[in-house]
């Protein structure tokens, strides 16, 4: 469209943006506020603006009793944590071969998540966030490696058959949830599997393969037939003109379809709520807090609430030109 | 690519599909005739129809799926309504502003939904920020009943997926002819005459999809009513989800709670059949 030029309507159009801004991003701010606050200030009939704030409802969350010197453990935690992620991101300058660079800091990083429980006494809080991890990391390898797979054949196949699996997983993406998760209840309960991060993984695979198929194929579409196909001229079978020529010119594309599986993993409630007893991923975790007659609940559900927005914030910060374009190239292509 | 290598390359994913939402379908029809607790999941006892027959007589049923009705009745067109008129504000700012306002507008669609859920009922709770508003605005004290937590129910909705819609539209502006905008320009079309006559016209296609996909994603509405109501039937607030849900973990029919879900799926089928035949038309003309 044309801008508008007219100083008031130019004023007008920033007035509505930015109610719509307030309007989206109140329910964080409030819930951040109230997580730092005491619990005496965060159940104040009229809302505190000014309090002095405490991390408290944090330490409550994650650690079961609080060490000697936080100061030093946290500065040094915190350290470690943004040496692995600079290394992460500089890999690229870095005069060392890039996966070796990239192993490094993933060994880094698991084995952070390792130390930390040794050194410090944490709360079950870690442990969830752990199981999600494990979820989120397992969900995004078996479903990213089916996926392109699939996609690329799907892409490059013409007969009839590609477009059978392609409506069907269309049809399975659109049925309720509980009419396969009821099932899978059963399955797991004769496989004794209840509870298990695997059992959790195979399922979210599953439901995500027909969104995840759909949107790699899209990606493989836009690669151009000649760029395998003069390789399997040099002799090279198909599945090494996949494995050497195609994935790597897919790579933007796998990172988005990589980046909705987790959000998709990571935010799945009633599948995890149903297949599990204890080992909770976070949603299932933090559901706990809502209702009960605990008043301190308040206060912990907004401290739970916020531990588990920054990581994806993080995420989105990196990603967000894949996020943005991946939601308008899925629509757009229907 | 032939048959053959296409079943190779496409064999695993086709494979799990299979193992893994086509056999717990039938399953679902198979267990949804069986009376079954948590006590005897392995040895579910044979009931016929039984099952079936007891949902569709059940009242709680019927008043959770016109709940749902009306959820998305109330939902789906807000979503299309704000979602275009911010996606065209939206498109007349330009630069670093665009992307600081698209960023604040995704948060609340990509945060967990139990966690933005929570995050909304901590606006209401005694000491909430929006309970105190209302308060103060309508000098009237704010409780929980069948009509705020349904309202409630309906604004986290809107809350939550206009962010979609918005982004989808944005998309789709992005694309329009820019000869023709300017013909109708010279033509003297005043802007609203625009935006009816070619702007709407262009984003048909992405309304359709957007009213099909929401459509089919509200009726399995479930996280925010789980979490606004507690499952507390005082609200009157069950959808056709958490009442399944209620069914199969509080009540113990597990069996009933299948055939409940089956019934669920043949509800879809109204809008997701029109929707497979566009999609099938459409591949095979690509092909």
């Amino acid at each position: 469209m044309d801008p508008v030029t007219s100083r008031p309507g130019r004023v007008l159009i920033h007035v509505f943006l930015l109610a719509f801004a307030i309007y989206s991003v109140v329910p964080f701010l409030w819930t951040a506020l109230q997580s730092i606050k005491k619990l005496r200030d965060a159940s104040s009939r009229t809302p505190k603006f000014l309090f002095s704030p405490t991390l408290e409802n944090y330490e409550d969350l994650w650690l079961r009793s609080t060490p000697e010197n936080p100061e030093a453990l946290a500065f040094f935690l915190l350290l470690a944590l943004s040496l692995l992620v600079c290394l992460l991101i500089f890999a690229q300058h870095i005069p060392l071969r890039r996966n070796l660079v990239y192993g490094i800091a993933l060994s880094g990083l698991v084995g952070l998540l390792w130390l930390i429980p040794q050194v410090l006494d944490m709360a079950r809080f870690y442990d969830f966030f752990i199981n999600t991890l494990i979820v989120t990391v397992g969900t995004i390898v078996v479903s990213i490696s089916f996926g392109c797979l699939a996609g690329y054949a799907l892409a490059r196949y013409a007969g009839l058959l590609g477009v059978v699996v392609l409506i069907a997983a269309l049809a399975f993406r659109a049925l309720p949830r509980l009419a396969y998760v009821l099932p899978y209840y059963w399955i797991g309960s004769a496989l004794n599997l209840i509870d298990s991060h695997i059992l959790v993984i195979i399922t979210l695979v599953a439901v995500n393969q027909p969104f995840t198929i759909w949107m790699l194929r899209s990606f493989f579409m836009e690669i151009p037939k000649d760029l395998e196909e003069s390789a399997m001229v040099d002799g090279a079978g198909r599945l090494v003109a996949f494995a050497r020529v195609i994935i790597p010119v897919m790579w933007p594309g796998i990172v988005a379809t990589a980046l909705f599986t987790l959000l998709l993993a990571y935010n799945e409630f009633l599948l995890v709520r149903i297949l599990t007893q204890t080992n909770w991923t976070l949603p299932v975790a933090i559901s706990r807090f809502t209702g009960g007659e605990d008043p301190r609940h308040l206060t912990l559900a907004a401290a739970a609430a916020v531990s588990s927005t920054i990581p994806i914030i993080i995420v989105i910060l990196f990603f967000q030109k894949q996020l943005v374009k991946g939601l308008a190239a899925g629509a757009v292509k229907g | 690519m032939d048959r053959r290598i296409f079943l190779g390359f496409a064999g695993p994913s086709i494979i799990v599909m299979l193992l893994l939402m086509v056999l717990p379908l039938a399953m679902a029809i198979w267990l949804g005739m069986h009376f079954m607790t948590f006590d005897n999941v392995l040895e579910p006892q044979w009931v016929g129809l039984r099952n079936f027959v007891a949902a569709l007589g059940d009242e709680r049923f019927w008043q959770s799926f016109n709940f749902t009705a009306l959820y998305i009745a109330v939902v789906v067109p807000s979503w299309i309504v704000i979602g275009f008129i911010v996606a065209l504000l939206l498109d007349q700012v330009t630069g670093l502003a665009r992307g600081v306002y698209l960023s604040i507008f995704l948060l609340p669609f990509i945060i967990v939904p139990i966690v933005g859920t929570i995050m909304f009922r901590q606006l209401f709770e005694p000491s909430g920020l929006l309970r105190w508003v209302y308060q103060e605005l309508l000098n009237e004290r704010f409780r929980y009943t069948e009509q705020t937590v349904k309202a409630l129910i309906f604004l986290h909705g809107i809350w939550y997926v206009t962010p979609f819609t918005l982004v989808v539209y944005f998309a789709g502006l992005q694309t329009l002819p820019p000869d023709l905008m300017e013909a109708s320009g010279i033509d003297g079309a005043s802007r609203l005459q625009k935006i009816r006559h070619i702007v709407i016209p262009h984003v048909r296609s992405l309304t359709l999809f957007i009213l099909l996909f929401s459509i089919m994603d509200s009726y399995r509405v479930f996280d925010s009513v789980f979490v606004l109501t507690g499952l507390n039937p005082l609200y009157k607030a069950n959808t056709i989800m958490t009442y399944t849900y209620q069914t199969a973990t509080q009540f113990e029919r597990l069996g009933k709670a299948n055939a409940m879900a089956v019934l669920t799926v043949i509800g879809i089928m109204v809008v997701l059949i029109p929707n497979l035949y566009l999609s099938w038309k459409e591949q095979i003309a690509e092909r």
